[in-house]
């Protein structure tokens, strides 16, 4: 049988016809580097360092790949320090290759030493100038800097994405590119970045959701909706754009289909504060107390200083009417979040059904202090003031209720009827003749009764009524179509519901475009819904305590 | 009678039992789309898809699966030809195999196939399992410095010593990298370099390359059994097209980085398409008549996996996703993936028009993908390696899989399965209907928020009352603490010292150690004195008063001494610690040693 010999030069050297003595064949040190190659793209990292050690003993260390797989493996590993040496040598084994330099420059970043990654990987530029990755971790290594006031290194790391982009558009770059320009409060620009970043790819649902979620900062909730909706069609479980989406449907009324989200949210990711919270809230709408109860006060053992938590305690234990709990829970709210007028109009409350009228009137003033465009504040406030014999007071509050109004009916707001009366009642009790200021908008709109989200807080006058918005109303109900085997009835009699503006909360003072943080989902719940508890919590008195002193 | 009624119901009852395990048998057949065909769980082989080819080799109408086997990756390297389940036939490689293809090289008759192993920088040929042919690769061209150095070198014009300076120097500027010879010398101890010139100066200076990946592409017709090329990628960043007859080099290309593998479709003489993987994580496509990659599709991580499926390219990542690509690098879809890519195969029935792809992943799954709709999951004992589709034997559909623990699989096609093809589109997931976990309040929750409800005043009040109490008893303890000097840090200014104790052992006698610290930046502590405190009856020590030396700032001074517990009755005390400065009588320091229960008896 025919054999294939074994290369003459491989056996080993024996005389020839009296010549020098054949010299062993070296072996090629590239010889196992596709080997390598395979088992490290199949992240086999275990025999793939066998195989590497095996070859750098073969070449005495002079195998390029080998050492550049070994320190790839290191860097996954964890031992950024190891890899960037055995990087550098690979570097120094093959000055004119740009892998080397970006690997080099990449375990830089990765160790924080960005002014040096940038440096190199500039170096690895000069060798290739065609290169995205180049362009692009340029670029994430300006964008880390941290220093935004510095127009010089913003511009320069979009310049170097933009680079990358044209170059190759690839997801990441879009979404570093969109952070850069969020980061520098350029939130058009970051708008059109991430459009165009779906429509390149229009199945990416991180991209979804942050457009989607940018765009709920902006108040477009249409277009917000409608990006939502569809990064849940792609990855149903997404837990950004649930919480998103969720708390939108809440806005709106939709406590059914909100919970339905929620409900796969909450096994995605159990334990997530504000998932926990918005359940809560949900719980709340659907007057559900004792749930409710125990869904913040699971949000506020996952997160104990998360004031937005308190506060929604406080509320819920305000409408229990156990006033003594509700108090410890605004009180710790306030000490987190000392800014907020209702928060200290929300304490009055219960300091008041506590009998304490000096807190309670102390707190009221710094609640008026702080808000600034809040009627119902000084509402509550007069009414105590009233209650207690104190006409003047209450008078001065009265004037600054009006004045709030009035700023408020220019931006189109709407207001609930239920302040409107009481506001009615309290201008009668203090004979300040009939009011103009009320008569108008009540005639105007139309109003919903005791349902309970009846916000007054606005951001601006951009905002349009959510519930009258008939295209809304299409986008939510086709998002949640598929839903329709569960919750038949996905409250398609929505419009009737209307005039419900949408009060969108502090949440979004968070840009909500940081991936991964969880406060950057916005939590309208917290706004609204507080609002109406209050004079309900004090109307009775005034009732009573107005006939009387009339009598 | 009855006996025989007894006998009857017995024989009905094993019959019946026979007929239900029968019936299992047939409901796990109808769930399952493949017949076990074979399964050997130490069949010992070491291989990737590029080393496994199905081929009738001796013409008679009958696949046979070839496999280079890697041995142990460094010796024992085989050529495995399997005949339905036993193996037919070993032949010994001298080195690790890249890539295994099977190819008809000429016109002749019998029309059977012959395999070619590429391996290191060779190809070696086989016709009916026996060497035919070895191919080598073209050589690299060498550095004309480099050459002239070692011709000076020959002639010993130069010593070894300034031969390493020049290479060095060589190396350094050189665009053409040096050889092996030149490499290695430049790495060697200066004693052995002598020997090693002496060895290799007469021999002419080579460059050589290896191969990564082969594959075939037809010469001048579409036909199953026409006469095909070789196309073999190489570590130089090359791929060539050799002649079958003649294996000279047709055509050759460059490409940017490594191939690790590649995809070849059409004939060499109208139009061709090679597909390539590389290894700096892009996929180029060559064409005939371009030296250079047509197209380029830049990748976000590593192709692990690539197979066309008709005019679509599809792309198994590292980063655990499928991608599917046009001809011309258009991403048209993605799909994530459970677990990560370890290898790809085409599955083609074309009896059926049915194409799909195969995708080991290393949960111990293939997932048989169309499109990217996931028609199919088969499991598998063992992480899968290896995926070949097609004709076993006189099987056609037939998957052949070889594991990571070295088994090999055998599973055929049902004729009667079929693959609907559902859209993927996902209904609302199943956590959607999973109830929500809120806890139930108690009925004693329930009484407490009544009560809260009726006497919510009198709570608060007496909360608010409680509280001020708190902290006026804390703030009195406070001062006390301050007043008595109980902290672990003095407070006086001159005498700033930290003091912490360590009770060790487990009884009668106990270690205790103090550790005294002055904290003052440059000023030493002198004239201290430390005195104990403590319960007569139960404890004694040796010396319950002794001075502490000069306090140097910023060191830490252990102080021992020994304590002895009189008590049997297994009761502990707190032992006083007072540091005190000479001539004052407030102490400066003061701790209170809770000291443990002495777990051993004295002995007497």
């Amino acid at each position: 049988m025919l054999r294939f010999l074994p290369d003459p030069l491989l056996v080993a050297s024996e005389p020839k016809k009296g010549r020098a003595p054949k010299a062993p064949e070296l072996p090629i040190p590239e010889r196992k580097n596709w080997l390598i190659h395979l088992h490290y793209i199949r992240k086999d990292y275990e025999t793939c360092k066998d195989i590497i050690k095996e070859q750098l003993q073969e070449t005495r260390g002079m195998c390029e790949y080998a050492i550049y797989v070994q320190a790839l493996i290191l860097r996954l590993e964890g031992q950024i320090q190891q890899s960037l040496e055995l990087f550098q040598s690979c570097a120094i084994l093959n000055p004119a290759n740009p892998d080397n330099l970006k690997q080099v420059a990449r375990s830089l970043f990765l160790l924080g030493k960005h002014k040096a990654a940038i440096e190199v990987y500039h170096e690895a530029g000069k060798l290739n100038d065609e290169d995205w990755e180049v362009h692009h971790n340029l670029g994430v290594c300006y964008s880390v800097i941290k220093d935004y006031k510095n127009v010089c290194v913003v511009s320069q790391a979009e310049e170097q994405l933009n680079a990358a982009l044209q170059l190759n558009k690839q997801d990441r770059t879009f979404l570093t590119l969109g952070k850069v320009h969020l980061l520098s409060r350029d939130t058009d620009k970051a708008v059109d970045v991430y459009k165009a970043a779906v429509e390149f790819s229009p199945e990416n649902t991180e991209l979804l959701t942050t457009l989607g979620l940018l765009y709920l900062q902006l108040g477009k909730y249409q277009k917000a909706f409608e990006h939502l909706g569809n990064a849940l069609t792609f990855d149903p479980s997404n837990y950004k754009a649930i919480l998103a989406a969720g708390s939108m449907m809440q806005t709106h009324g939709d406590f059914d289909v909100a919970m339905n989200k929620y409900r796969v949210a909450a096994c995605v990711v159990p334990e997530s504060p504000p998932l926990w919270n918005n359940i809560g809230m949900c719980f709340f709408s659907k007057k559900k107390y004792v749930a409710a109860i125990s869904c913040l006060k699971r949000a506020h053992y996952l997160s104990p200083f998360d004031w937005k938590v308190l506060y929604n305690l406080g509320l819920v234990h305000l409408t229990m009417q156990q006033y003594a709990s509700a108090f410890h829970f605004l009180s710790a709210a306030t000490n987190l979040q000392p800014r907020l007028g209702e928060l200290y109009m929300l304490l009055a409350v219960a300091l008041t059904n506590l009998e304490d009228l000096d807190n309670a009137r102390r707190s009221y003033e710094q609640a008026v202090a702080l808000d600034h465009s809040n009627p119902l504040v000084n509402l509550n406030f007069a009414i105590l003031l009233y209650n207690h014999g104190d006409k003047k007071g209450a008078l001065q509050q009265y004037q600054e209720i009006e004045r709030k109004v009035n700023m408020l009916k220019d931006s189109n707001t709407e207001f609930d009827s239920e302040l409107m009366d009481m506001a009615q009642k309290m201008a009668t009790a203090l004979q300040v003749g009939e009011s103009l200021v009320w008569t108008k908008p009540a005639k105007d709109t139309k109003f919903k009764q005791g349902s309970a989200g009846v916000p007054i807080k606005t951001l601006g006058s951009s905002q349009q009524p959510l519930g009258t918005n008939q295209a809304l109303e299409q986008a939510m109900s086709s998002a949640a179509g598929y839903n329709r085997s569960i919750t038949p009835r996905v409250s398609l009699s929505q419009p009737k519901r209307s005039s419900v503006p949408l009060a969108e909360s502090s949440g979004l003072e968070n840009p909500p475009a940081v991936p991964g943080d969880a406060s950057g989902t916005p939590r309208p719940e917290e706004s609204d819904t507080p609002d109406t508890l209050p004079p309900l919590a004090a109307k009775p008195k005034v009732k009573s305590k107005s006939r009387q002193e009339l009598n | 009678m009855q006996l025989h009624f007894a006998v009857a119901s017995t024989i009905f009852q094993n019959v019946f039992s026979l007929y239900k395990s029968m019936l299992n048998e047939i409901k796990i057949n109808i769930n399952g789309k493949w017949l076990d065909a074979h399964y050997d769980p130490v069949a010992n082989l070491y291989t990737f898809s590029s080393c496994i080819v199905l081929a009738d080799l001796h013409g008679d109408g009958e696949n046979k699966l070839v496999v280079g086997d890697l041995g142990t990756g460094s010796s024992n390297m085989k050529l495995k030809v399997y005949r339905g389940t036993g193996l037919m036939s070993e032949n010994t490689l001298l080195d690790l195999p890249t890539g295994l293809v099977s190819f008809l090289m000429d016109q002749h008759e019998p029309r059977t196939p012959a395999i070619a192993v590429a391996s290191g920088p060779y190809i070696y040929v086989y016709k009916n399992l026996r060497p035919y042919f070895k191919f080598t690769l073209p050589p690299l061209e060498v550095n004309a410095l480099e050459q002239d150095v070692w011709n000076q070198a020959r002639e010993d014009m130069i010593d070894p010593l300034s031969l390493k300076e020049m290479l060095d120097s060589i190396r350094d500027k050189a665009d053409v990298p040096l050889s092996v010879r030149s490499l290695r010398f430049l790495m060697l101890d200066p004693q052995d370099m002598e020997a090693f010139v002496n060895l290799y100066k007469e021999q002419p200076i080579r460059r050589q390359t290896v191969i990564t990946c082969i594959s075939t592409l037809k010469k001048n017709m579409a036909d199953e059994d026409a006469v095909s090329c070789l196309v073999i990628g190489t570590e130089s960043k090359d791929v060539y097209i050799l002649d079958p007859e003649a294996f000279t080099v047709l055509t050759k290309m460059s490409l940017p980085s490594a191939p690790t593998q590649m995809d070849v479709t059409g004939q060499f003489d109208v139009e061709f398409r090679i597909t390539v993987a590389c290894r700096n994580g892009n996929i180029y496509v060559l064409r005939r008549e371009s030296p250079k990659p047509k197209y380029c599709i830049e990748l976000s991580s590593h192709p692990v996996g690539l197979v066309r499926i008709g005019k679509n390219v599809v792309v198994g990542c590292a980063q655990e996703t499928l991608q599917g690509f046009t001809q011309k690098g258009k991403k048209l879809w993605t799909v994530c993936l459970p677990a990560p890519v370890t290898t790809m195969s085409v599955m083609d029935l074309p009896t059926r028009g049915f194409q799909a792809v195969l995708v080991g992943l290393a949960n111990s799954e293939v997932h048989l993908y169309r499109d990217k709709n996931l028609i199919s999951t088969i499991k598998t004992p063992d992480i899968v390696t290896s995926i070949c589709f097609g004709r076993y034997g006189r099987e056609d559909g037939t998957l052949i899989m070889t594991t990571k623990g070295g088994g090999l699989i055998v599973k055929i096609l049902k004729r009667t399965a079929v693959f609907d093809d559902r859209d993927s589109a996902p209904g609302p997931p199943l956590a959607q209907s999973i109830r929500l976990n809120v806890p139930k309040k108690t009925k004693l929750y329930v009484d407490q928020t009544m009560r809260e409800r009726e006497n919510s005043v009198a709570m608060h009040r007496a909360f608010q009352m409680d509280l001020s109490r708190l902290r006026l008893a804390a703030a009195r303890a406070y001062v006390k603490a301050l007043e008595s000097s109980l902290t672990p840090m003095s407070s006086s200014l001159s005498e700033p010292l930290r003091m912490n104790a360590v009770v060790q052992g487990l009884g009668p006698s106990f270690k205790l150690t103090l550790n005294i610290q002055n904290t003052a930046v440059c000023r030493p502590v002198m004239n201290l004195a430390i005195s104990f405190l403590y319960d007569e009856s139960l404890y004694s020590m040796k010396t319950a008063f002794f001075k502490i030396p000069l306090l140097v700032p910023g060191l830490n001074y252990p102080i021992d001494t020994f304590v002895e517990c009189l008590s049997d009755k297994g009761i502990s005390d707190i032992i006083k610690v007072f540091v005190l400065r000479e001539g004052k009588s407030a102490p400066l320091l003061t701790a209170h040693i809770n000291m443990p229960v002495s777990e051993g008896l004295a002995l007497n």
